[in-house]
This record gives structure tokens, sequence and C-alpha cells, in this order.
């Protein structure tokens, strides 16, 4: 196929040209109707509408160049499933259940938890962000990594830097990774605490799943060994009857007690699980609770989108709030930079990047196969996070703001915080939190901070409006808490397994038996190690007056976007080795729009003269009143512990920043060797093997592959 | 006495069915062979098959160890994003 004919394929029919420039036409007035509209709630159609003609317009068009023109995909070389194909690491996978498992893998509490946070902003910029920053930054960036991983054998992205920029740059990305994954932790555990403190329904639900997952641990083991399927149909029935059984523990007195926990008991619990689960048998625990979740998390995504679609809610949150200006009660910032850096994974995720060049390009039939898995799977991600959207703006701006403001903003009683968030101008009855509390099967939903109790409160009124009224609302509130919380778990359980490798193998670097996976000490330090790292930042968040949230997600999602910028620096560096200067505008500027959003985000973190924003602002105000003598004498220990964990944030801010700009400079260095062309400066390729399966794809014998469509063809 | 073109008709009308019957057993089967290559469910069997198309002959695992190591593996490297 000669160059270009794919991204023009099919555009030359007529037809094909009207149909196209009737969704972008739909698109674009759907998109318009959502910016400009004023005054009445708005349908959330719109919203779905838009994103829906954006994303088909961008994957067609897009995309298709990217593959086209920038990344000349081409089938006819072999890609590392086919080359090493050992049926463990190296198999050939159908590309729609590889999108199954990318999506799997990379869909996480972040853009369900960061849209909902963002909507103190109004529905317009974080919906806005979520499109164009998928678009035009997110996908491109799973994209093109997954395509140098498939290129470069399935290599990390570590060692994709190390080879393409310099030893040093892989070991500063290393670090990043390593940074990332504690503060992710810490962040999404400090979200569970939140929404399950005070909820002995949710705390029971939660704890219930941890005997099921040992259950179906021992069942896969032992009595049907790698039987997932029928495990997992056991497992969500099971999971399935909790949720209801919730209700009777929370009815009776003496059980409601017991699984009535505090912030702080919950917090220490997570902690230990985090630990037992990463250092017991990966069998045992943590496997099975992965496959229950990903049944769970499936389902509930699909049920999230029919219910919108059904239901069509109302966007009741304006377009835009007071809080552009920064003065936001959910989290201290302003709409710039503070909006992107709160969305996070719903437009744009470093995360992303280590599943792009992780698992997924191991499994990969064909080249042109990333395309679809890459930059489709992120698109979705994003719908994911616009549906997060319209369930926290699909609520009464009153009752999102009671939910997610802190005590010390709106007030600890439902009349205060009505008579508070009431006089910015969101009207909220002091008796309409008392009943939607009453309503969900909760004693209260005032000061929920993190996003999950909004999110499961907007989702139990879309899923109740479906099936069920409002008899049924308690119990689809605790069923979104639960795929929530069981989530976050999976997330916080397989993000310690893998935190405590990255330990054991730094450790290694000092003393090389410590780096021996098997060896119990090593397990034993490594998995305290990496438990004491998050969860102290969880207890910070628990015990932070300002809620936890207000500080930590931001340092989440900074963190977070500087992964995604060393990604893109990553890929760009590749880019200038293929010669593709022409189009390296495509991750150049994403890449320089995240680094000032960053650098932005994070100076004003530390800086910031307003206390509830700048860490160092915060603390010295708390020292001042130390040292003014007005902080009572029994608080002076909590006060100094508030005041050590804020110049604590500070210096992991200034760290993740300064560990950016030396990468940067490095890639710089290198990006000059390329243009000067610097024969040391190689692309680290593996070498083009021509495919077995150019003439007949039945070569591959993997399972489903007779749905394998055609012959290959080059892209480009 | 039915006449010979009601008799085709009823024929084809009985070929139809069958047709969309088995296509409609066909699209079945690919959806379940797909749901257990997503979930891992026929991991083993893909394995058990990689190993025979190999020219050098190593020990085969049992399905017990096969699944041991299998979430050994999977789950020490990002596997879950946020």
């Amino acid at each position: 196929m000669p160059p270009g004919d794919f991204f023009y394929q099919g555009m030359n029919r007529p037809i094909s040209v009207v149909i196209w420039i009737v969704v972008a036409l739909v698109g674009a007035g759907a998109l318009g109707t959502i910016a400009f509209h004023r005054g009445e709630p708005l349908n959330a159609t719109w919203f779905v509408v838009a994103a829906a003609c954006c994303y088909l317009v961008a994957y067609r068009f897009y995309s298709a160049f990217i593959a086209a023109r920038l990344l000349t995909l081409d089938d006819y070389r072999a890609t590392p499933s086919e080359r090493h194909d050992d049926g463990r690491d190296f198999v050939p996978t159908n590309k729609w259940i590889l999108f199954g498992h990318h999506f799997a893998a990379i869909a996480g509490p972040g853009p369900l938890v960061g849209p909902t946070l963002a909507a103190q902003f109004g529905y317009l910029p974080g919906t806005l962000w979520l499109i164009a920053g998928a678009v035009f930054a997110g996908c491109v960036q799973d994209f093109i990594i997954l395509f140098c991983s498939i290129r470069r054998d399935g290599k990390t992205l570590g060692e994709i830097a190390r080879e393409e920029i310099s030893q040093r740059g892989g070991f500063i990305a290393q670090l990043a990774v390593l940074a990332i994954m504690i503060i992710l932790l810490g962040v999404v555990a400090l979200v569970i605490v939140n929404a399950l403190k005070s909820s002995p329904w949710a705390t029971f639900t939660l704890a219930a799943t941890i005997p099921i997952a040992l259950l179906l641990g021992l069942y896969l083991r032992f009595l049907r060994p790698g039987r997932v399927l029928e495990a997992s149909f056991i497992g969500v029935a099971l999971v399935l009857f909790v949720v209801v059984a919730g209700q009777w523990v929370a009815d009776s007195p003496s059980w409601a007690h017991v699984f009535t926990l505090s912030g702080v008991t919950l917090a220490f619990a997570l902690i230990a699980y985090g630990f037992a689960a990463s250092a017991l048998p990966v069998w045992l625990l943590l496997a099975p609770r992965d496959y229950l979740s990903a049944f769970i998390k499936a389902g509930a995504i699909f049920s999230l989108a029919a219910g919108i679609l059904l239901v069509r809610p109302q966007v009741l949150m304006p377009p835009l709030t007071r809080f552009i200006d920064g003065s936001g009660p959910v989290f201290a910032g302003k709409i710039f930079p503070f909006c992107f850096i709160t969305i996070a994974c719903g437009a744009i995720s470093g995360f992303h990047s280590l599943i792009s060049s992780g698992t997924t390009p191991k499994m990969i039939l064909r080249e042109s196969h990333a395309r679809f898995i890459g930059y489709g799977a992120m698109l979705m991600e994003s719908f994911v996070g616009v549906m997060a959207m319209i369930a926290a703006c699909a609520m009464t701006p009153g009752v999102y703001f009671a939910i997610n403001s802190p005590a010390s903003i709106v007030g600890a009683t439902s009349d205060a915080a009505s008579a508070t968030i009431s006089s910015w101008g969101y009207p909220l009855q002091a008796q309409t939190m008392t009943d939607l509390a009453r309503a969900v099967g909760e004693q209260t939903l005032l000061n929920r901070a993190g996003g999950a109790p909004s999110l499961a409160v907007g989702m139990a009124q879309i899923f109740s409006s479906t099936i069920g009224g409002p008899r049924l609302l308690s119990i689809w509130y605790h069923f979104a808490i639960m795929f929530e919380a069981l989530f976050i778990l999976t997330v916080l359980d397989a993000g310690t397994r893998v935190g405590r490798f990255m330990v054991q193998e730094l450790g290694g670097r000092v003393w090389k038996p410590f780096a021996r996976t098997g060896w119990w000490p090593g397990i034993l330090i490594s998995s305290a190690l990496i438990v004491g790292a998050w969860g102290y930042f969880l207890y910070q968040g628990v015990v932070d007056p300002l809620g936890g949230i207000n500080s930590l997600w931001p340092l989440f999602g900074i963190s977070n976007q500087l992964l995604a910028a060393v990604a893109l620096v990553v890929a760009t560096t590749i880019l200038l080795k293929m010669k593709r200067i022409r189009w390296i505008w495509l991750t150049l500027i994403p890449m320089a729009w995240l680094v000032i959003i960053t650098m932005t985000a994070s100076y004003q973190k530390i800086f910031d003269p307003n206390p509830r924003l700048g860490f160092l602002s915060y603390s010295n105000a708390l020292a001042a009143q130390i040292a003014a003598g007005k902080i009572p004498a029994a608080k002076i220990a909590d006060t100094q512990r508030v005041i050590f964990n804020q110049r604590l944030d500070a210096a992991v801010t200034a760290v993740l920043a300064a560990m950016i700009i030396v990468l940067i400079i490095e890639a710089l260095m290198q990006w000059y060797r390329i243009l000067s062309s610097d024969p040391k400066s190689v692309l680290h390729e593996t070498a083009y093997v021509a495919t077995r399966w150019t003439e007949d794809f039945s070569g591959a014998s993997y399972v489903g592959a007779a749905a394998e469509p055609e012959a290959p063809a080059v892209e480009g | 006495m039915p006449s010979l073109g009601s008799e085709v008709q009823a024929c084809t009308r009985k070929s139809r069915a069958l047709a969309l019957a088995l296509r409609i057993k066909l699209v079945a089967a690919k959806l379940w062979l797909g749901i257990r290559e997503w979930c891992g469910d026929s991991a083993y069997e893909r394995y058990v098959q990689a190993q025979r198309t190999k020219p050098e002959k190593s020990c085969l695992l049992t399905p017990t160890e096969f699944y041991v190591e299998r979430v050994n593996r999977r789950y020490s490297r990002p596997n879950r994003c946020c």
C-alpha cells in the first residue's frame, strides 16, 4: 500500500466524506452548546454527543495521521509477540482482546476522582480539557510509547530512556516512577479512607471482599487451577451478596459498632493490608482480588454509560463557578494550572506509559494494532472521565460542595454547612443533607472529601432512576462505593508489590542479596519500606485539618503529569532520531504544555503566600501561631507534625520538579547531538525481521486466531 | 397438497433459519473464546499450544505450576494504573 493511502482510506467515496463532515459538525455544535449555554440546566446528552463525535473524528483522522506519517507503522515487520512467542510473556493476541486487557490496566480511579474534584470549577473547563487533553496529549503519548516499546522488544520506559537519552535519564525516569507510585498509593488510600470512615455498611462490604478473594485464591490454586472465569463468577456473586448484606450489618447495633471506624483506624488497617498483600504469595490475595475487580469495574463502567444514556440527567452545576479564582473549598488553586493537574489521568496520565511499555507491546499482533489499542483505549478512558464529570455535575451544586468540602471550611454540622454553602450562592437546606444521608443508608455525607462518595451519590442517583427508584438508592450507593473501593484496593496492593520490586532492585545496587525476590528478609524489609512510605502520606492526609485531599491530590497530579512529561521527552527524542523533525510538534507541544503546568503548579504549591495553597506559607503560618501562643498546649505536638508534613510535601514537590528539569537538560543535550548529526546518537530499535504471517495469518497459533481479519498492510 | 413453490419457500426459510442459528452460534463461540482469553482462562491452553510448536522441547508445566508462575510474573511489574 503506497504511503498515505491508509490516511485517505475510504475518503474517495463521497458518502464517507459527507458522513465525516456531519459527525464533525454535530460534534462542533454539541461542544459549542456546552461552551456557550447559560441559564437553564443543560442535558447530559450534549456532553456524550460532543465527546463521542470529537473522539470519532480524532481517531479517524489524527491517529491515522500519526500512524501513517509520523510512525509509518509496518505490518510486514514481525512484532515481539511473533518473534518471541513463548505462551507466557510474549503471546500474540487478538486486537479486541488486547484492547480489553490494555483498557482494564489503564482505567483506574484517576479518571473517576479527578473530574469529580475538578467539577468545583464548573463543568466547562474540566470537560474541555478531558476531550482536548486526551485527543492531543494523552492518546498521543500512549500510542507513541506503545509503538516505541514494540520496536524495542517490549522494553520498559526506563530502559528506553536509558538507551535513547542517557544512563542518567533512565535512572531519573525510574526514580520518577517510584516517587509517583508512592504518592499515588498514599492518595488513593486516602480516597478509600474518606469513603469508608464512619460507614459500617461500606466498611463491612469492602472488608468482606478480603475473605472472598482468599477463597477464590485457594480455589484457583488447589481446586481448579487457572479457571479464572468460573472463580470470578462465584466471586462476583458473593461480592454482590455482601453489598446487600452490608445493610443488615449497618442496621444491627452490635455489628454496626464493630465496622464503624475512624479515619486513623482505617488508615492503619489499609497499611496492614498493603503489607500483607505485598508479602503474601500473589496467588492467595492479590491475583484473585484483581480478577474480581476487573469484572466489577467493566460492569460498573458500562452500566454508568448505559445509565447516563437512558436517564439523560440534567447538569445542575454551572459552566463556571466562582472558585476559578482559586478560593475553592474542595482544593485551593486557580483554574490554571490546577484544573489540568486535578483532572490528570482522564486527559493524560504518565502512568499509562508504564503499561504501554509493559505487557501490551509483548502481546500485540501487528504494528497497526497499536493505533487502536494505544490511541483508542485512552479515548475510552477519557470518556469514563466525561461520565464521572456528568455524574458529579448532575448533583445540586450545594450537595456537591457539602460532600466534598472539609469541615474546617464549611463546618461539621448540616446547619453550618448549609449556611456557608448557601452564602456562596449555591442554595442548600440543612434537611437536604440529612435526608440524602438517610436515603443512601449513611449517618452523614458531610465532609467526605476525596471524590468517591460524591461520585457514588451521582452514580446511585443515575442507577436508581433506571432501576429500582428511590428504594434502591442505598443499595446503588454502596454498590458504587464498593466498586470504587475495590479497584482502588487493587491498585493499592498491585502497586505496593511492584513498588516492593523496585525497592529491591534499587537496594540490590547497594547490596546484591537484597535484589533476590524470593529472599524473605528482603521481601519483608522492602515491603515495610514501600508500605511505610505511602502509609506516611496516607496518615498525614487523614490527620490534615484541611482534609488531606487539598494537599495530596495536587501532589499526585503533579507527579503523574511529570511522568507524562518524561514519557513525551522520550517520545520526542526517538522521533528526532527517526528524522521526523517536520512533525515533531505532535509530541513537543503537549510536552511543553505539561512542563509549563507542572512547573507552575509546583511553584505555587511550594511558595504561594496563601496558606491553603502554599505548603511553606501554611507551615510558616502554623509556626507563627505556635510562637504567638495561639495554639493550645495539648495541640502543639499535632500542629508541629502538620508543619513537618507541609515542609515534607514542599521538599517532595521540589525534588520532582528538579528531576524533570535534569531530564529535560539531558534530553536537550541529546537533541543537540541528534540535530548536529553526531554519530553517537543512534536509534536503538531491534533489527527488522519480516513477519511469517504475511500471506497467511493462521500461522499464529493462538486462541482466537480465526477472528483475525485481513492480511497485513503497511501504514505510511 | 402443498405445491412445489411453497415447499421450496419452506425449505429456503428453513435453510435461512439454520444459517442464522449457525451464525449466532459462531458469534457466541467467538465471544466466549474472547472472554476466556481476556480474563486468562485459556492461558494454559495457549501455553501448551506455544510449547508444542517450538522446535526445542522443554518440560511442560502443570496447570497449577503455570498458574502460579503466570500470576507471579504478571504482578511483578506495573499492570494496574491510576
